[in-house]
C-alpha cells in the first residue's frame, strides 16, 4: 500500500515537473527557449564534437567522412588585423588556400588566417550565446548561438544567402569551447562545405587588437 | 547502539536535515531555471545523454529538483521527496565519477550554470570535491528517508 502511494507521489511530481517545464519553455523568450528534441551531434563522444580520432561524424544528410581529423592548416604570413581593403589578386590567393572540404565538417585555422580572411570580407559567425555576442563580437560577425532555439532558422536563412562552397569563419570563446565546432557540424549537415573554425576564438581576436563591435547588430 | 539509532532518527535531526535538503535543492534549481540553454550546455558536457534528450533533461530536471525541494520544506510527501532527491544524488555521483574516470573534465553545473573557465586540473579536482559533497547530501537524504520510515511517516 505504502509502495503504491510512493509511486503515485513520484509520478505526480514527475508529471507536474514535465508539464511546467514544457509550458514555461513554450512561453520563454528566444534566448531562454530550448528546441525539443535537442539536436547535438556526437553528444556521447568525449573530447570534442568531432575531434576524437577515428570517430565517424554524426552530422545528418552528409556522407560519412573522416570527421575525426580536424585539420589545422599552417599559418600564413603574419598579418595585422586591419580594415584596409586587400588587393583582389591577394584575396584570390588567400581564398585558394581554403578550398571546400566536403569530406569533413570543418578545418581549424589560427588567428593569423582568421584576421586575413576577415580583411578579405569572408563572413564570420559567432557561435556563443547572444548575451556574449552583444557584449562584444568580431566586427561584422553574425550571431548564430548553437544553444538557442532559433539556431535552425538562422542556418536556414544563411542557406538562402550564402554559397555553400564559399568559406565561412566560425568562432566561440577559444580554449575548450566547442560551440563553433557544434555549429560547424550543423552547417556541414546543411550543405556548407567550407567551414573554418577560428580555433582560439574571440579572446584571441581581442588580444590581437581585431575590430570589435558591441550590441545586437553585426 | 540503540541510543545512536534513536539520536540519528530523532525528530530534531530529521527536521533540520529536511529543511537543509529542501533549501539546497531549491537553491540548485533556480540558476538552471533562469538559463536553460546554459544548463543544456552543462548537461551536454557530461557526454552521457543522447543529443536528442539533452534539452528535455535541461528543462525538466530543475523543475523536478524545485518541486522535491519545496515539498521537503513544506513537509509534504517527505519520504518520497527525500527518496527522489537521494536517487538524483546517486545519478549525479555516478555521472561525475564516470567522467572523472574517463578524464573528461567538466563543470558540475550543480549550483551554477556558467562555465568558470578553470584549467583541466582544477576542474578534475573540483569534481572530486563535488562527489564528496554529494555523498554528504546523500547522507542527509538517507537520514530523512529512514527516520520517516521508523516513525511510519509517509507524507
Amino acid at each position: 500500500m505504502n509502495l503504491r502511494r510512493h509511486i503515485l507521489e513520484t509520478a505526480t511530481i514527475l508529471l507536474v515537473a514535465v508539464a511546467i517545464a514544457l509550458v514555461s519553455n513554450t512561453l520563454a523568450s528566444r534566448e531562454r527557449k530550448l528546441k525539443l528534441p535537442g539536436d547535438y551531434p556526437n553528444a556521447t563522444t568525449v573530447g570534442s564534437s568531432s575531434k576524437v580520432n577515428g570517430e565517424p561524424a554524426a552530422a545528418p544528410a552528409k556522407p560519412q567522412g573522416p570527421v575525426g581529423t580536424s585539420v589545422v592548416l599552417p599559418p600564413s604570413k603574419k598579418s595585422p588585423v586591419s580594415s584596409s581593403p586587400a588587393a583582389p589578386a591577394a584575396d584570390r590567393d588567400l581564398l585558394a588556400r581554403f578550398p571546400p572540404h566536403p569530406d569533413k565538417p570543418y578545418v581549424e585555422i589560427p588567428g593569423e588566417d582568421a584576421a586575413r580572411l576577415h580583411t578579405a570580407g569572408v563572413p564570420f559567425l559567432d557561435a556563443r550565446r547572444t548575451s556574449l555576442f552583444e557584449d562584444g563580437h568580431v566586427a561584422g560577425a553574425r550571431s548564430v548561438s548553437v544553444w538557442e532555439s532559433d539556431v535552425d532558422e538562422k542556418v536556414m536563412a544563411l542557406m538562402g544567402e550564402q554559397d555553400g562552397a564559399k568559406p565561412l569563419v566560425l568562432y566561440c570563446s577559444g580554449g575548450d569551447c566547442e560551440d563553433s565546432h557544434l555549429l560547424a557540424q550543423k552547417l556541414w549537415g546543411a550543405g556548407f562545405n567550407d567551414v573554418l573554425v577560428y580555433r582560439d576564438g574571440f579572446p584571441d581576436w581581442v588580444k590581437r587588437g581585431g575590430a570589435v563591435r558591441r550590441g545586437a547588430a553585426p | 547502539m540503540n541510543r545512536l539509532r534513536a539520536a540519528l532518527g530523532s525528530e530534531w535531526l530529521t527536521t533540520r536535515a529536511q529543511i537543509a535538503l529542501g533549501l539546497l535543492f531549491v537553491a540548485a534549481a533556480l540558476p538552471k531555471l533562469a538559463d536553460p540553454p546554459s544548463f543544456a550546455h552543462m548537461i551536454y558536457n557530461y557526454r552521457i545523454l543522447p543529443g536528442s534528450l539533452v534539452n528535455l533533461f535541461a528543462l525538466v530536471l530543475p523543475w523536478f529538483e524545485l518541486l522535491a525541494g519545496v515539498a521537503l520544506l513544506l513537509g509534504l510527501w517527505t519520504r518520497t521527496s527525500a527518496a527522489l532527491i537521494g536517487f538524483l544524488l546517486l545519478v549525479f555521483i555516478a555521472a561525475i565519477s564516470f567522467n572523472l574516470f574517463r578524464g573528461n573534465a567538466i563543470d558540475c553545473g550543480c549550483f551554477d550554470v556558467k562555465a568558470v573557465g578553470q584549467s583541466v586540473a582544477e576542474r578534475l579536482s573540483e569534481m572530486r570535491g563535488d562527489i564528496l559533497r554529494d555523498l554528504g547530501v546523500l547522507a542527509l537524504a538517507a537520514q530523512v528517508v529512514f527516520a520517516s520510515r521508523e516513525k511510519g511517516i509517509s507524507g
